[in-house]
């Protein structure tokens, strides 16, 4: 069966902004979904392992990481609806179809993230009302929270690597579907990118977590021993590298192993090429830069540059994420070729209100972090 | 038909957004209403000085936290997850209407979800003054946030002039608009108080704070209360006429309607004569009965609200098997199969002989043997049909629907279901394809009850 078939009509009503405002905002709300997101993807794991561990500033580490993931989930969750929300208006003609072969694994994310959430809330409480109040309960709830966010993980990949290998479901569909009707129990297995990708993202949320740990003893760790300022930037740097490893392991195994010709052309073809070169080599800058203070307690500026340049390696990479999808969906249709009728007066209005958001949420940020420090002083 | 079908056995997909729908609406709105209480609340509470207060509020916040920001946050996601899963097309179309509508209220939530937690883990590290601040700044986020997601659910109820225009603001300002919005603030500060009984009553302790927390949940409930009659007065007077009609016509959406109003009703007598004007009568009993009241009308409310919209998942725009209106005719002139993408593929797919290029032949599908026939009316069931009805038992089973129907009987509806009942969307294929449709159903029908004395057998 030709999987061209089965690509749905695009909306008459048309894009209402250029597919490239579109793009953009979709690029720009995953890579901002990507920092809390590694946190709880490879932290969390971290942290429950950290929890067993007799190093002291080990377990502080693992505290200080369980402590915050309450927020830190709550920001993941909000800052993934703005992707989700632009790619289903330019991609909504792949994304439909992949997620309903998928449903009731993809529906299954909901269920599997307010469990894990709350078991995050659990454990995040057990250490509030000190040592003497983690249970067994606190302690399965948080290793269930770990487990269950890298399912939740895995489903995602699949759920987006099926979005742009559209040859996969005819299969998929002729398999799993009653009537021509699919049960909504497909997953992307077959795809040989599929676990590559997800162990490379696991990769890339090693070194988000590293420079966070790094960012986090220089920001907020202020109560903590100067001992355990200087032990953090040196075991993030350490984590930092075993993630590096890892992600030029599964990197290449991805982009080597299973890129088809058309994604290799399109990706090493100049100038993408450099794209795809800063892709891979941008991790680096942040290595070099966490080895600077290699067991020394990490200054402000210096955190601020790393986790500067960990956020343009995530934004590179997603940048490149993004072109790697077009050009594999590009090969059965042109996402940019649907007709544009731009809403102008709610874009304008949207983008004044994004600015002043973000301005109120700066200023709330501000007078909460200056008034706090004035109480406590 | 734009998209695959996801066939959920017994239940039918559709389904699950309404269960999901339901189970984020209870604390949707108290994520809004509750806002609002604390905000107010804790300026009176700074205003008069009362710490005891002031501590049960700091306590309340924590809950407020733990059941909106985590199980409300993500149940509203679930939502979105639903609706691209069982309504595609829908979704499609909403989205592709109000994407910035929803990049605003995403702008809303934002500071939502970050001013509640400085509101919360700042508690006595602010100023009175900025802490009330982010307590009004929450309060109006979460507003703004109920003000946009009700301006799409009303347009799905009454789109007013867009239809004609496609102009967003058209399509947001919407006859459904301002009795929604006044209904579910309304709700929210109903749903709020009846929370904060619940919470109330389990973790206060002290006789004079309870009296206290009583009396002062008690106005936002009246008041809410009055906002959801008048809401739902607009609500009911702005309705398209095929809704009203749906209303009457339907019994059980008659004693649902009559289920809300009674509960509302009840709800504010009872809360007017005891925690109002003789507090004291708060017991984790009571509360639990109040909310149980409150979780009845708001989920009562949102089926109606679903019921009513049919045989449209958004009035006059997209119908409730996914089809737009304006493809209707040329689905009846070439073929419903033909025009789907997944419906043409299968039958490409299995019976080729019937298909040239992309055209396929109906008569042609008419020669196959019985059971292929049938087969293919399974598939237009499927895709055109179990959108609102499961096939032989489930949700509105059309097996049971059907039974004892002769074979003539059927096929009229199954050509004219909107004339059979005005809230079924047209068949949307060709003859052929209605016969095909038939001989399904015709298959799956179970005969008449046996046993029935009609004064026709002795």
């Amino acid at each position: 069966m030709d999987p061209m078939t089965l690509i749905g009509q695009s909306s008459p009503l048309g894009y209402p902004a250029p597919y490239w405002f579109l793009v953009m905002f979709k690029v720009l709300g995953f890579i901002l979904h990507m920092v809390p997101m590694h946190l709880w993807f490879a932290g969390i794991l971290i942290a429950m392992h950290f929890r067993m561990s007799k190093h002291e500033y080990a377990r502080t580490l693992s505290n200080r990481l369980m402590k915050q993931m309450p927020i830190i989930i709550a920001l993941g969750v909000n800052f993934g609806i703005v992707p989700l929300l632009f790619m289903q208006v330019a991609y909504h003609k792949a994304f439909y179809p992949a997620t309903i072969l998928m449903a009731w694994y993809w529906l299954a994310i909901v269920l599997l993230l307010t469990v894990a959430y709350y078991g995050i809330y659990i454990y995040a409480a057990a250490l509030k009302n000190g040592a003497g109040k983690m249970t067994r309960i606190s302690l399965v709830s948080g290793w269930v929270s770990s487990v269950l966010f890298l399912a939740i993980g895995f489903i995602f990949s699949n759920g987006f690597s099926l979005m742009a290998n559209i040859g996969a479901w005819p299969k998929l569909w002729e398999s799993t579907s009653v009537a021509g009707a699919p049960l909504g129990i497909g997953l992307n297995l077959a795809d040989h990118s599929l676990l590559p990708r997800y162990l490379m993202m696991f990769g890339l949320a090693l070194l988000t977590t590293a420079t966070y740990i790094a960012f986090d003893s220089a920001f907020f760790a202020r109560k903590e021993s100067t001992a355990y300022r200087k032990w953090a930037p040196a075991f993030a740097f350490r984590l930092y590298t075993v993630g590096i490893i890892w992600f030029v392991l599964t990197g290449s195994w991805y982009v080597f192993g299973t890129w088809p010709g058309n994604v290799r052309s399109a990706m090493f073809a100049m100038p993408t090429g450099i794209l795809t070169i800063i892709t891979a080599i941008g991790p680096g800058s942040v290595w070099l830069l966490l080895m600077l203070k290699f067991r020394n307690e990490i200054s402000k500026p210096l955190a601020l540059a790393i986790g500067i340049f960990q956020f343009a390696v995530l934004a590179v990479n997603a940048v490149s994420r993004q072109i790697v999808q077009n050009v594999e969906i590009g090969a059965y249709y042109d996402v940019t070729s649907e007709q544009v009728n731009i809403q102008w007066s709610p874009m304008i209005l949207f983008l004044l209100l994004f600015v002043v958001g973000v301005g109120v949420v700066i200023w709330m940020l501000r007078k909460a972090v200056t008034e706090a420090r004035q109480t406590i002083s | 038909m734009h998209y695959p079908w996801w066939y959920v056995p017994f239940l039918t997909s559709p389904m699950l957004i309404a269960a999901i729908s339901v189970l984020h609406v209870v604390v949707s709105h108290y994520a809004v209403g509750g806002g609002i209480f604390l905000a107010v609340e804790t300026r009176k509470a700074y205003q008069t000085g009362n710490n005891q207060y002031l501590g049960y509020l700091k306590d309340h916040a924590w809950f407020f936290i733990l059941v909106t920001v985590v199980y409300g946050a993500i149940t509203g996601v679930g939502i979105w997850w639903t609706i691209g899963l069982a309504s595609p097309l829908a979704t499609e179309t909403l989205i592709h209407t109000f994407v910035f509508a929803w990049g605003m209220e995403y702008v809303f939530f934002a500071i939502e979800i970050v001013s509640a937690f400085i509101f919360f883990y700042f508690w006595g590290k602010l100023t009175p003054r900025t802490h009330l601040i982010v307590a009004n700044i929450y309060a109006f986020s979460a507003w703004m946030s109920l003000v946009i997601i009700t301006a799409i659910t009303a347009f799905m109820l009454n789109p007013g002039s867009w239809p004609n225009n496609h102009n967003m603001w058209a399509g947001f300002f919407n006859p459904q608009f301002i009795p929604q919005v006044l209904a579910r603030t309304g709700g929210a500060f109903l749903l709020t108080s009846l929370y904060v009984y619940l919470h109330a009553s389990f973790k206060v302790k002290d006789q004079q704070l309870r009296n206290l927390i009583e009396q002062r949940s008690a106005r936002p409930a009246l008041l809410g209360a009055i906002l959801i009659v008048l809401g739902g007065g607009g609500w009911f007077f702005t309705l398209p006429e095929s809704a009203r009609f749906a209303l009457a016509a339907a019994s059980v959406l008659n004693v649902l309607m009559v289920i809300i109003f009674v509960l509302t009703a009840a709800v504010f007598v009872m809360m007017y004569l005891g925690p109002y004007r003789n507090p004291g009568w708060l017991s984790p009993g009571f509360a639990i009965l109040f909310f149980a009241c409150g979780l009845t009308a708001v989920a009562t409310g949102e089926y109606i609200r679903e019921a009513v919209r049919k045989p449209y998942i958004a009035y006059n725009v997209v119908t409730s098997n996914q089809i737009l209106p304006q493809e209707i005719p040329g689905l009846k002139q070439n073929g419903y199969l033909e025009g789907g993408r997944w419906t043409s593929a299968w039958v490409t797919k299995n019976y080729p002989q019937a298909v040239q290029g992309k055209t396929i032949d109906e008569d042609k599908l008419l020669t196959l043997p019985e059971t292929d026939q049938q087969k293919i009316g399974h598939v237009l069931f499927q895709y055109h049909c179990n959108d609102c009805h499961a096939s032989e038992n489930g949700y509105a089973a059309v097996g049971h629907l059907i039974r004892g129907w002769t074979p003539e009987m059927i096929k009229l509806v199954v050509e004219h279901p909107e004339k059979a009942h005005f809230f079924m969307p047209p068949f949307a294929g060709t003859p052929q394809e209605a016969e095909l449709l038939t001989k399904y159903l015709i298959g799956i029908a179970p005969a008449h009850p046996e046993g029935m004395n009609y004064g026709n057998n002795q």
